[in-house]
């Protein structure tokens, strides 16, 4: 069978080494090739969404063991879970290529991080050995770090250097975690593995599920960001340059969110069951203040950084509530934020270029001089927010009615972070677009046909999820609900149920096997 | 025996004959100092090669001790004073990989030191043997030959460039402290002597036969005689508190010679604390490996937390070398599992820490005593692919995947892990973390700093070949340890 994995993973080697390979003397050409080889790894995703099996299990799976005593190897495979957030990095790669038109300081440079970025970023969603996961999860790291240090703005050195430490930080926790685990597991297993598919299946106590299970978390959180651990996300989002901001919006982040249910749901189901709340709690928090403090911001990017974090609370709360539609609803909604988000700081980069400000009160009546532009931010915004009929919506709903049944009270403080970001990001709209443009503003050039053709993919898809989310859901089901159906067995969890006055039971998740898996709809 | 009678010292006899070849050169009429090079590389060239011999013989035939006395009825050999294993032999190829490296990297200074560049290249010479001697001991008392012979030179070399202040305080300072550790491990010999009546490692009348045979009601002086062998060669590996002479010594002496100090003694003392612990001492097992942890875990915090605080770049890799002898005794003490682990930090540490100094060489000079940290600022537009060698090695001693640094600390964490030492290793892991700060601020003063200073140092043949074999071996093993690790699995010590 053909390595579709590895060759995914590796074409943005080969582009990386393509680009330091173009002579000095035709440096034009950097952007173009770059562009041309960002779209092989989304032709290839394309080819993985269409031909991916709805039934569900890893497919495309490679393994080879590279160190057969350790037992650590090559092990890779995508499911449901992981299919769309491959799909999405894919995606945002050859726009942020795009987006990054006006670098000019050592360009090559530049792309080679993005490229390798984006293998890390892949292999990362791809990975089913614990250590390879490990090694991409960190490999993302360096070239983020020199994109913000390099290429990012005034504050850049400390932002680099607090978004490297910080997030080491998490993956210590995390390689000792993975570490302990294997070890743990090696008198079940007869030999030290770090396999996800042998590890999930070796039964643990429940104090080591506990440790294990807070030591990925922390990592998963602080990559997330989860409140109180979100203090880099906000300076890194602002330093770093515009394709910097999209993917760390867009895919890093997601990277943890990714984490909790591949490895804290997974592998820790006793744990996730009694601590799954704390996180909760947690993300419920962080969902609100996170909003408060966007209301606030005076710098546009800042405010779009804050409403990263209350957004990512929907996600993990929809994770730990363990419904069918809270998960799932978590899962598609990582594809939205990276959508919208990523729209937003593309939009921002766009202004930025302009006129060199991020500052909200800088602005105003951009509506009248820059039509188009405002068109794609209202589009953004809306997004963002959950209007029905856009991708937001889809995606917080399908949060907040899965967790309901779980933590009702959670869930209706959680519902007031809806309202709260429509306050936040349509005051900023206000105070951006509306009244009469400033001096300095008066003379701005509406979007070219360059960054039109940017944002034009983003709005249809964020329109395309919002009417007919259902063969992104199709994809995801039966994964999300093999997911559950093992917390289900390995404790005493049982997905709650709609009693509807003892008439009818209606099952969440799918019925029994044989029955048509038939999503939200059927409710 | 006879087909072997010199391969097990192969290696020093070459050396030696070497070092005497360069110091009888250096005194002939029209030689220059290409023809010490000659010389050098000829007896570095050989001593890998007799490594490899080693290693192909011992594979043959199995490990063998040699040089033993007679016993009474002259027929059983006792006392055998030198094991020849896939051990030693491993160990002589690092070793010589990485004094090569060091005199590759150096020899610019070599060549401005005129006439005494000899000296210089003959005692790096005489102390590589000493510490392969230190490596293949196979009697206490060996071992302490082999230390000495490795101390002495690297005294002199510490201070070699003595027209210079700080090399005189870096000589003298070395000295003193080298011989009380010197003293004490050798006390320590005595007092082991005492207690088992032997100072063999191997065979009947060995140390571990006596522990074997016999229970000891009150082991106190053993314990005692253990804890200053320990001391004697944490003080070689500059493991903390042992440490407090690292820093001034580095920042004294040429960046060639700490390029060696750092990288040799470290990576002799390892594996003959491994030998000795091992081998001599097994049923103290529990005693020794809690002080060696202990040991470790003080190095860890030490050396990182006092890392953070420097500005001079030779101080700040002193500390970090602190720190990494720490992680080399948690190699010590995973080496009970897997021994591959331990071998592979030692290389690919070294290997690292010779490419990063002689970087520091190139950029400051070789001759520079203290260098600060902003000499490299800049560096990234100035001259890139020197910069990305430096991203490399930072990251590689951070331990950031992609890098052999990486591997070597996932290994041994996890030998470690599995031979019950966890809170060593979530302590280490944590500590690496904060060994962030300082690899990252290099990173980011030659990175994203600029510069308004317009030359660009322009890095001679023989550094760019050292830097460039450093960067391809770091890499090479961070994608594919097995190259390695499949290699070093079979270097075990005679047992």
């Amino acid at each position: 069978m053909f390595p579709v994995l590895a060759f995914l993973v590796g074409l943005p080697v080969l582009a990386a080494i393509a680009i330091v390979l173009i002579p000095k003397s035709r440096s034009e050409l950097l952007l173009p090739v770059a562009f041309g080889l960002s779209l092989l790894p989304l032709a290839v995703a394309g080819y993985m969404v269409w031909t991916f099996d709805t039934a569900g299990g890893f497919q495309w799976v490679e393994s080879i063991i590279w160190m057969e005593r350790l037992r650590i190897g090559w092990t890779v495979g995508v499911d449901g879970i992981s299919l769309f957030l491959v799909a999405l990095t894919a995606f945002l790669f050859p726009i942020s290529i795009l987006a990054s038109a006006k670098i000019s300081d050592r360009l090559r440079g530049y792309l080679v991080s993005l490229f390798i970025l984006e293998t890390g970023v892949l292999g990362v969603f791809i990975a089913l050995d614990l250590v390879l996961f490990f090694v991409f999860f960190e490999i993302v790291l360096i070239p983020m770090f020199f994109m913000i240090g390099i290429w990012g703005s005034s504050n850049r050195k400390y932002a680099a250097i607090k978004f490297f430490v910080y997030t080491a930080f998490g993956s210590a926790f995390l390689l000792a975690s993975i570490i302990a685990l294997a070890v743990n597991a090696g008198p079940v297993l007869q030999t030290v593995s770090f396999q996800w598919n042998d590890l999930a299946q070796v039964p643990m106590t429940s104090a080591a599920q506990t440790w294990l299970f807070f030591g990925f978390a922390i990592a998963f959180a602080i990559k997330v960001p989860l409140f109180p651990l979100h203090t880099w996300l906000p300076d890194a989002h602002t330093e770093a340059p515009t394709a910097g901001s999209v993917l760390l919006a867009g895919v890093l982040l997601k990277m943890g969110t990714y984490g909790f249910i591949r490895f804290n749901l997974t592998l820790f189901p006793e744990a996730t069951v009694k601590y799954g709340k704390w996180l909760a709690l947690v993300a419920v928090i962080g969902i609100v203040y996170a909003a408060l403090v966007a209301t606030v911001q005076p710098d546009i990017k800042r405010l779009v950084a804050y409403s990263s974090v209350s957004h990512l609370g929907f996600i993990v709360l929809g994770t730990f509530a363990l419904t069918l539609s809270s998960v799932q609803g978590g899962l598609i909604q990582m594809v939205n934020h990276g959508l919208s988000t990523g729209a937003l700081f593309l939009l921002i980069g766009m202004i930025y270029e302009r006129t060199h400000t991020r500052k909200i009160a800088d602005y105003g009546g951009l509506a009248s001089t820059m039509p188009i532009f405002s068109g794609f931010f209202l589009l953004a915004v809306f997004a963002s927010i959950g209007l029905p009929g856009l991708n937001g919506f889809i995606g917080e709903f399908m949060v907040l009615i899965g967790s309901w049944q779980t933590f009702p009270v959670l869930t209706v403080v959680a519902a007031s972070g809806v309202v709260l970001s429509a306050i936040y990001v349509l005051w900023a709209y206000e105070r951006v677009f509306t009244g009469p443009p400033g001096k300095a503003n008066k003379d701005l050039e509406d979007l070219n046909s360059r960054e039109i053709a940017i944002l034009v993919p983003i709005a249809v898809l964020i329109v395309f999820l919002g009417v007919y989310p259902k063969p992104v859901l199709d994809r995801m089901e039966n994964d999300v609900n093999a997911v559950i159906s093992r917390i289900e067995q390995s404790t005493n969890y049982e997905r709650p149920t709609f009693d509807l006055e003892g008439r009818l039971t209606v099952d969440v998740g799918v019925p029994e096997q044989g029955e048509s898996p038939s999503g939200e709809g059927s409710e | 025996m006879g087909n072997i009678a010199f391969l097990p010292i192969g290696l020093e006899v070459g050396l030696l004959v070497g070092a005497l070849g360069i110091l009888m050169a250096a005194v002939m009429r029209g030689c220059r100092t290409r023809d010490w090079a000659i010389i050098a590389g000829t007896a570095i060239g050989f001593g890998f090669v007799v490594s490899v011999r080693q290693w192909v013989v011992v594979g043959d035939i199995g490990p063998q001790l040699a040089y033993g006395t007679k016993g009474i009825d002259g027929s059983a050999v006792a006392n055998q004073m030198v094991a020849m294993d896939k051990f030693g032999a491993l160990g002589g190829m690092i070793l010589m990989i990485v004094v090569g490296l060091v005199l590759i990297g150096s020899w610019q200074m070599i060549t401005d030191l005129g006439t005494r560049g000899a000296e210089y290249v003959a005692l790096i010479l005489l102390s590589v043997a000493g510490m392969h001697m230190m490596i293949v001991s196979a009697n206490l008392v060996m071992l302490f030959i082999g230390l000495e012979t490795a101390s002495l030179a690297l005294y002199v070399i510490a201070g070699f460039l003595r027209d210079r202040r700080g090399s005189d305080e870096s000589a003298m300072k070395y000295f003193l402290m080298g011989s009380f550790a010197s003293a004490l491990f050798i006390y320590g010999v005595a007092l082991v002597f005492a207690a088992t009546g032997s100072t063999s490692l191997y065979g009947p009348t060995s140390i571990g036969m006596f522990l074997g045979g016999n229970v000891m009601p009150d082991p106190g002086i053993l314990l005692i005689g253990i804890a200053l062998i320990l001391v004697g060669l944490a003080f070689k590996m500059s493991a903390a508190p042992f440490h407090q002479w690292a820093p001034d010594v580095y920042q004294g002496a040429s960046t060639g010679a700490v390029a060696f100090m750092s990288t040799g003694v470290k990576v002799a003392a390892v594996a003959a604390m491994v030998r000795v612990m091992y081998l001599g001492f097994f049923q103290f097992y529990d005693d020794w490996s809690m002080a060696v942890a202990l040991i470790a875990a003080l190095s860890i915090l030490v050396g990182t937390a006092t890392a953070i605080a420097q500005s001079d770049i030779k101080r700040m890799l002193a500390y970090s070398g602190v720190a990494h002898a720490g992680f080399l005794l948690v190699a010590v003490l995973a080496a009970r599992v897997s021994l591959d682990s331990m071998w592979f930090y030692l290389a690919t540490y070294a290997v690292s820490l010779v490419g990063m100094l002689t970087i520091v060489g190139v950029v400051a000079g070789v001759n520079s005593g203290p260098v600060s940290i902003d000499s490299f600022r800049g560096l990234g537009k100035k001259s890139p692919m020197l910069s990305v060698a430096i991203a490399v090695f930072m990251f590689s001693m951070a331990g950031i995947p992609g890098t052999s640094g990486f591997i070597a600390k996932l290994v041994v964490f996890t030998a470690a892990d599995l031979n019950g030492f966890r809170w060593l290793v979530v302590l280490a892991l944590l500590a690496s973390v904060a060994g962030l700060f300082f690899y990252l601020r290099i990173i980011v003063v030659a990175f994203f700093d600029d510069t308004d200073a317009e030359e660009t140092p322009s890095t001679p043949t023989g550094p760019r070949i050292a830097i460039g074999f450093a960067v391809a071996v770091t890499v090479l093993l961070g994608l594919w340890p097995t190259l390695l690790l499949d290699f070093a699995r079979e270097a075990l010590p005679h047992l």
